[in-house]
C-alpha cells in the first residue's frame, strides 16, 4: 500500500493557502506498536479540515500529535515533524504550554471545569495573560459570543458548568479555547455525543470559526465531515490513504479503499 | 463489495432493475410506435399509448425509491452518483415514452395510403438506428462499459444526419404534391420525435458515463446543424 505523495494530494490546498500546519514523515508509537506510519500532509491556514476512518485508524493519535497532548501519557512517542508555521513542534525546545495555547482542543465529552461558567473560561486566560476585571469581563463575553452560547449563559455566568446541558457544555468547552486566542482548533469528536440541534450549532460555529481559525475536525460521523470541512484525509490502519477536496472525496474518491469506506461497504 | 448493511444492497438493486425496466419498455415503445407508423397499425398504436403510462408508473417508483434510499441510508461516491444518476436517466427515459406515444398518437392522422413508399424507407432507417442507441444505452450502462458509453453519445450524430435528409426528403414531397402536406408534417412530427429520443439517449449515456467514472464526458460533442436548407447533403 503506497500512500499517495503530499505534493500530489495538496494541490488544491497550497496554491492559494498558506500551509498552517505541515506534517512530515510522521511515525508514532505506543509502544512498540506503531499506529501512524509515514503520514505527510499539509493543513491549509483559515480552513476546516477533517479526518476519518475506522475505529483504530490513527486519526485521533495524528490529532494529539498535533498539541503534544499524547506526551502526558508513558511509553508513547513520535518520529518525524509537524511543522507549524515552518517550526517544528516536535522539538525539544517547544515550550508545551505555549504550545497549547496556539493549539486548543475540544474533546468527544464536554470537559467543563467544576467552577462557574465565568471562570471556566477566565481560569485559562490567567495562566497567560494579566487581564484587569473589565477585560477580563470583556474577554469572557466575546468568547462566549464566539461560540454562540452568550445568549444563552449570560444571566447565569456564575452558576456551574456542570449545570449547562450537554450541547451548551461542549460550547463552553469550545468557548474555554477561543478564549486564548489559539491559531489552530482540534476537535475530536466534538459532536458525537449530542443531540441532532446542538450539532447543528456547533457545526455552524465551525463555519463561523474557520474565517480566524484553522480547524481539524476527527469525526466518525461521514455526513458531518462532508458538510463542516473543505478538506479530508482518510486514514486506515495507521496510514493516510488520500487526502483531496472534501467533495472530490464523498462524490468520487480515487481511492477504492477510501470509496468502500464511505459508502459502507468495509469488510 | 457488498455493503455492510445488505439491505443497502437490495435497494440498489431494486433502482437499478427499475432503470432496466424503464430502458426495455423505452426500446420496445419506439420499436413498436414505428411499426405501428409505418405499417398504419391502430392497434400497436393503443399499446403503445397505454404503455406509457406503465412508464409514468415505474418513474414515480424510482423516484420514490431514490428519495427513499437517499433519506435512510445517506449514500456516498459511487452509491450516490447511482442514485442521482437513476433519477435522471428515468427522467430521459419518461421523456422517450412520451415521445413513443407522440409518434403512436399519428398513426391514424397519417393514414394508410398518404406516406409515400420511399420516405417509410427513410423513416424506418432513422428509427432502427435509434433503437439500436436506446437498448444499447441501457446494455452498456448495465455492463459498466464506460468506453462504450462515450463512443454510444457520440455516434448519435447518425440519427441527426439521418434527420437532417428525412427532412430534406419530406419537404421534396410536400412541394411536388400539396395533398402529402398533412401526411408529411405529421411525419416530420414523427422525425423530430426520434431525433429527440436520439438527445435523451446522449443524455442518458452522459449521466451512466458520470455514474460508471466520476468524471463528465467534455460539453461538446461534434454536432452540425440538423434543418438548415443551405448545409449541403450530409
Amino acid at each position: 500500500m503506497k500512500p499517495m505523495l503530499s505534493t500530489d494530494l495538496n494541490v488544491a490546498a497550497t496554491t492559494v493557502e498558506k500551509v498552517k500546519i505541515e506534517v512530515k514523515n510522521l511515525n508514532f508509537y505506543y509502544g512498540q506498536s506503531k499506529a501512524l506510519k509515514d503520514i505527510n500532509l499539509s493543513l491549509p491556514e483559515r480552513s476546516v479540515t477533517a479526518f476519518i476512518g475506522p475505529s483504530g485508524c490513527g486519526k485521533s493519535t495524528l490529532l494529539r500529535v498535533m498539541n503534544r497532548i499524547y506526551e502526558l501519557y508513558p511509553k508513547q512517542s513520535a518520529e518525524g515533524q509537524v511543522l507549524l508555521d515552518g517550526k517544528n513542534i516536535l522539538d525539544r525546545s517547544q515550550d508545551l504550554n505555549l504550545l497549547r495555547t496556539k493549539i486548543g482542543m475540544v474533546f468527544q465529552k464536554p470537559t467543563p471545569f467544576p467552577m462557574s461558567i465565568y471562570e471556566n473560561i477566565a481560569f485559562g486566560v490567567r495562566l497567560y495573560e494579566k487581564l484587569s476585571k473589565a477585560e477580563m469581563d470583556s474577554r469572557v463575553e466575546q468568547a462566549l459570543k464566539r461560540a454562540a452560547l452568550w445568549n444563552e449563559v449570560k444571566d447565569k455566568l456564575n452558576a456551574s458548568g456542570l449545570s449547562l446541558s450537554g450541547g451548551q457544555q461542549q460550547r463552553l468547552c469550545i468557548a474555554r479555547t477561543v478564549a486564548v486566542k489559539p491559531e489552530v482548533i482540534l476537535l475530536d469528536e466534538p459532536a458525537s455525543a449530542l443531540d441532532p440541534l446542538s450539532t447543528a450549532k456547533i457545526e455552524e460555529l465551525i463555519d463561523e470559526l474557520q474565517a480566524d481559525y484553522t480547524i481539524v475536525i476527527v469525526t466518525h460521523n461521514m455526513q458531518q465531515a462532508a458538510r463542516v470541512s473543505r478538506q479530508t484525509a482518510f486514514m486506515y490502519l495507521g496510514e493516510l490513504v488520500e487526502f483531496d477536496r472534501t467533495e472530490k472525496i464523498f462524490t468520487s474518491p480515487r481511492e477504492k479503499r477510501t470509496q468502500d469506506y464511505i459508502t459502507g461497504r468495509f469488510g | 463489495m457488498a455493503h455492510t448493511v445488505a439491505s443497502f444492497d437490495e435497494d440498489l438493486r431494486q433502482i437499478s432493475q427499475l432503470i432496466r425496466d424503464m430502458g426495455d419498455l423505452a426500446g420496445s415503445m419506439v420499436g413498436a410506435s414505428t411499426k405501428a407508423l409505418l405499417n398504419s397499425d391502430n392497434a400497436m398504436a393503443q399499446r403503445v399509448v397505454s404503455d406509457d403510462a406503465i412508464m409514468d408508473a415505474r418513474q414515480r417508483e424510482l423516484d420514490d425509491r431514490a428519495i427513499t434510499l437517499i433519506a435512510k441510508r445517506q449514500p456516498m461516491a459511487d452509491d450516490l452518483r447511482s442514485v442521482v444518476g437513476a433519477i435522471r436517466m428515468a427522467g430521459d427515459l419518461e421523456r422517450i415514452g412520451d415521445l413513443a406515444k407522440n409518434i403512436a398518437k399519428r398513426v391514424g392522422s397519417v393514414g394508410v395510403s398518404a406516406a409515400p413508399r420511399d420516405l417509410s424507407h427513410s423513416i424506418d432507417a432513422m428509427a432502427q438506428l435509434v433503437l439500436i442507441q436506446v437498448q444499447g444505452v441501457i446494455e452498456e450502462y448495465t455492463a459498466g462499459d464506460a468506453a462504450a458509453l462515450a463512443k454510444l453519445r457520440n455516434d448519435d450524430e447518425r440519427i441527426d444526419v439521418k434527420y437532417t435528409s428525412v427532412f430534406r426528403e419530406l419537404l421534396t414531397y410536400m412541394m411536388e404534391d400539396p395533398r402529402n402536406i398533412t401526411a408529411c408534417t405529421h411525419l416530420l412530427f414523427c422525425a423530430k420525435n426520434l431525433e429527440r429520443i436520439g438527445d435523451h439517449v446522449t443524455n442518458i449515456a452522459e449521466n451512466a458515463y458520470y455514474v460508471l467514472t466520476g468524471t463528465q464526458l467534455p460539453a461538446n460533442r461534434p454536432k452540425q446543424d440538423e434543418t438548415a436548407m443551405s448545409a449541403p447533403a450530409a
